[in-house]
């Protein structure tokens, strides 16, 4: 029995490349370079790292931030994240996605799993002792006013309603769960549950 | 397959969004290996609220965050590994990783034995031990709480500390109680604690190992990473 076969299992699988399609064409060009740089890792070559660190790590810093709501602790995740990077960096493909949205799914997700794994035992109330609820839940709505003015995901989330954007926002950007969100936005828990997922189901439709 | 294919690019939202339930996103992680329906509907899901991320105000970032991963960095390619990374879908879940640890009953009962073995050639005897594993599973050390205020940690493998930072202990008698420090190591050694009057401990009790600033946890409660956790066995 391993250990790690379940643990590991997860966000960037390596075979059977999925059948690519023109929305997971890179979001950037930057994003080439980050291929490379990528490449370079998985051979062994710490400046491909570097050079990942200096164009992305304050960019991932901030998205750990919004998630974690401490910069000590986004620090901590986006250094475990470029660790990450590093020792798994022969796994990516561009079949995966962009290189960019493969690093950040990393932050993320380290994010995500500090956020849940305090929650659930030792960390508990801090995020509701040091959140500061007003500001936090503006800058996360305003994550959707930052988007380009092309930006088709903008474009989307404009037209749904103001509930659903909101709650699609405060999970994706925040890290909020479906009962902080039904709290935040003060609607029962099932009702929150299925707007979020109509919203998502729009929003797949309007970006397809 | 596990999922109907007309739910795919649902349940492949939710986990992006991070929304699934632990038990939930487990299964869904464990189907992704052999589903590529489903990874390519969270690699398109990815990419859909990527924007959102790219365009998060950028941190101004302090050199030191490079120099600590770059101290941090394992060398790449030794035999080992190669095959581990090979071997292993680079995911980060964290949560699982621990689920599993938790449930890897052969190390936790092997190790268990060891800790009472340790146990039992004292006089004084500890009234519950727990055995801390890290997110794979691998028995980090033992805590043997003998609810006197008195609490030991041998620790079972070499941790290296850097200067600015220290292990601490931590217990939570209760929910309500919350998380309270047993004590600071000095360095990477095991060593006994003079820990604070708490609650007897109890059957089932956790105990954890966390990295933090120099001096200890500023706001006392753990806010490092978790270096090993485990859950306390009453000693008969």
């Amino acid at each position: 029995m391993s250990f790690v076969t379940i643990a590991d299992a997860g966000f960037a699988p390596e075979n059977d490349a999925p059948t690519r399609e023109t929305r997971l064409a890179p979001v950037a060009n930057a994003s080439t370079d980050l291929e490379s740089a990528l490449a370079a890792c998985a051979s062994g070559d710490r400046n491909g790292l570097r050079l990942i660190f200096d164009s992305e790590a304050g960019r991932l810093v901030a998205v750990a931030e919004r998630i974690v709501r401490r910069r000590d602790l986004a620090e901590e995740v986006v250094q475990e994240a470029f660790i990450r990077v590093w020792t798994h960096a022969r796994q990516y493909a561009p079949e995966r996605g962009s290189a960019r949205g493969w690093v950040t799914a990393i932050v993320r997700n380290r994010a995500l799993n500090m956020l849940r794994d305090g929650r659930e035992d030792l960390i508990g109330e801090d995020r509701l002792e040091t959140l500061q609820e007003t500001d936090q839940i503006d800058q996360i709505l305003a994550a959707w006013n930052k988007l380009d003015r092309n930006s088709r995901l903008r474009e989307c989330l404009g037209t749904l309603d103001e509930t659903k954007r909101n709650g699609i926002l405060m999970a994706y950007v925040g890290g909020y769960t479906h009962g902080e969100i039904a709290g935040r936005l003060r609607i029962p828990l099932g009702t929150t549950k299925s707007w979020i997922r109509r919203g998502l189901a729009a929003l797949r439709e309007c970006m397809a | 397959m596990k999922y109907a294919r007309q739910d795919i690019a649902e349940i492949a939202d939710e986990y992006v969004l991070g929304l699934l339930e632990p038990g939930e996103q487990a299964e869904m992680e464990a189907e992704m290996e052999s589903d590529p329906d489903l990874r390519a509907a969270v690699a398109m899901s990815r990419e859909r609220f990527l924007p959102l991320d790219v365009g998060a105000e950028p941190a101004g970032i302090d050199k030191a965050l490079w120099e600590r991963i770059e101290a941090a960095l394992p060398v790449l390619g030794g035999s080992v590994d190669e095959k581990s990374a090979r071997g292993r879908p680079s995911n980060d879940n964290r949560q699982t990783a621990w689920r599993h640890a938790a449930l890897s009953a052969i190390a936790a009962s092997l190790l268990l034995a060891v800790g009472l073995g340790v146990s039992l050639t004292r006089s004084v005897e500890p009234l519950v031990i727990a055995v801390l594993l890290n997110d794979r599973g691998e028995v980090q050390a033992v805590v043997e709480d003998f609810g006197n205020e008195n609490a030991s940690v041998r620790l079972l493998t070499d941790y290296q500390v850097p200067s600015d930072k220290t292990i601490q202990v931590w217990t939570l008698p209760s929910r309500d109680m919350g998380p309270m420090s047993l004590g600071l190591l000095e360095g990477a050694r095991s060593a006994s604690l003079k820990a604070p009057e708490l609650p007897q401990p109890k059957d089932a009790q956790l105990y954890e190992l966390t990295l933090e600033q120099a001096g200890g946890s500023p706001t006392g409660r753990p806010t490092g990473p978790i270096l090993a956790k485990g859950f306390a066995k009453l000693t008969r």
